[in-house]
């Protein structure tokens, strides 16, 4: 339990993030169009919907690897705007997990993820080793610290990549498509391991197509399609009674 | 034709040993001068800062369109004259033989670094960028721990190769009057008349130190190719 300790009970209930009529285009394609979503502390949000529709845009706007065209995104309290003393401010609270894993090929597992807080939150370098291989115990994957990320599997990188966000201490954790890029075999060590960090109580909102990771363990699944978000509601509905046809024929393809 | 005589090489070699040692000098002064302007070269370009990298580009394609020993005429004969206007008085300052060198093969080698290091910087996977900003690194943290490493480590086989170009290209000095290991053999050879022993003594030479680079080289290629850093 890192985050929230002593957290008041009004508190957990506050939204952590929110998205107001967020538009983003790329040209004149409107990837986004008048997004609201509202993120409770604690929350876990499942971002589904066919490719396209604009759920990894969204969650890259959310730390500003994308630069929205309008609306607002105000995260714990902090617009996010043009001023880049906002931008870090954000994104130290915002920990985010690739599809690609996007580790440092020319750093070890462990200096991957001791890099930033040494370099962004001050660390000394015995400070940053220790938290690292704390959090790489907690993803399992602390007996190959030392190894360097081309040595391992898909899997293990994935979770190295979420013990690397970890060490930042975010409050929100983005996972844009974190097990579209693994081999089947692998996908589960990579969800057991965010639904430990979902029973921890961290904020998250995952894109994923892991209908069974849904409804273990997100609070909302939130469809998107064409930029727009069309239903949203807990996952149990959801999947079992969609009440829109876009998200009908989009189950009606993915259940298998 | 006399018989060969290889003793003569004995004999010569404290001199050849001393071209050696300038030749390697110029060799790592100028590739170091050219590394750390090379690299600046390249950023300058990669974050295209206005007028700069136009100035840039324009210098860099200069040095690569004019040979090597025209550079080092133009800069001998030429910065002097013009360094003498500078300080007001109109007189040449001569800045000597050895510094024209040193400086002339570094900015020389610049053009070629840069042009390696701005490739690699381009083949940097954009993830790689958006890990960094994802993880609210700096732009000089990303570029100075994550970005230029990598650069580096996939540029430094195509680096080395071209020093081993500029360790052989250290010969040009001759128009200067310095004396590198050629330099050196050709000036033995015109006294004792042994051309052919020692230009095949300093052909040894040039060849030993070029391939144990070359191997090295190999030897890193390979390593980096096993570490998953190229790609």
């Amino acid at each position: 339990m890192l985050y929230e300790i002593g957290a008041p009970p009004a508190e957990r209930s506050s939204p952590i993030v929110v998205v107001e009529s967020l538009v983003k285009r790329f040209g004149s394609f409107a990837a986004l169009n008048d997004i609201n979503l509202t993120v409770a502390k604690g929350e876990k949000i499942v971002l589904c919907g066919p490719s396209g529709s604009g759920k990894s845009t969204l969650i890259r706007c959310i730390n500003h690897i994308e630069k929205h065209d309008g609306g607002r995104i105000v995260i714990d309290g902090i617009e996010l705007t043009d001023r880049m003393a906002d931008i870090n401010s954000v994104r130290c609270e915002v920990g985010m997990v690739f599809q690609s894993f996007n580790l440092f090929p020319h750093l070890s597992v462990v200096e991957n993820c001791m890099l930033a807080p040494m370099k962004v939150r001050g660390l000394s370098r015995p400070e940053a080793h220790d938290r690292a291989i704390g959090l790489l115990r907690k993803v399992r994957i602390h007996d190959q610290a030392n190894k360097y990320p081309a040595h391992l599997s898909g899997g293990q990188q994935q979770r190295v990549a979420i013990a690397r966000a970890l060490c930042m201490q975010p409050k929100i954790m983005l996972f844009d498509e974190p097990t579209s890029a693994l081999d089947p075999e692998m996908v589960k060590e990579v969800l057991e391991t965010m639904v430990e960090l979902a029973r921890e109580g961290m904020t998250m909102v995952c894109v994923t197509h892991e209908m069974g990771f849904a409804r273990e363990v997100a609070d909302r699944v939130v469809f998107m399609d064409r930029g727009s978000i069309v239903e949203e509601g807990d996952p149990d509905t959801f999947f079992s009674a969609p009440r829109t046809e876009r998200a009908k024929s989009f189950l009606s393809q993915i259940v298998h | 034709m006399n018989s060969l005589d290889f003793s003569i090489i004995l004999q010569a070699w404290p001199y050849l040993w001393s071209g050696l040692l300038f030749s390697l000098a110029l060799t790592a002064v100028a590739s170091i001068i050219g590394l750390i302007l090379g690299t600046c070269f390249a950023l300058v370009q990669h974050f295209e800062v206005p007028v700069v990298s136009q100035i840039v580009r324009g210098y860099i394609a200069v040095m690569r369109s004019i040979p090597l020993i025209l550079v080092l005429f133009w800069f001998f004969f030429l910065v002097p004259i013009v360094l003498g206007h500078l300080s007001g008085n109109g007189r040449p300052i001569p800045i000597g033989a050895t510094y024209t060198a040193f400086i002339t093969f570094g900015l020389f080698e610049a053009a070629y670094y840069s042009e390696i290091i701005r490739v690699g910087l381009r083949a940097v996977n954009k993830g790689q960028f958006e890990a960094c900003q994802a993880l609210s690194l700096s732009t000089f943290d990303t570029y100075r721990n994550v970005i230029l490493p990598q650069v580096f480590r996939v540029a430094s086989p195509i680096i080395l190769s071209q020093t081993i170009i500029l360790f052989q290209d250290t010969s040009l000095v001759y128009v200067l009057s310095l004396t590198d290991l050629l330099g050196a053999a050709s000036k033995l050879a015109q006294l004792n008349g042994r051309l052919v022993e020692m230009y095949l003594a300093v052909a040894v030479v040039y060849l030993v130190i070029s391939s144990a680079a070359s191997q090295f080289v190999a030897s890193l290629r390979k390593r980096y190719a096993l570490a998953g850093v190229h790609r």
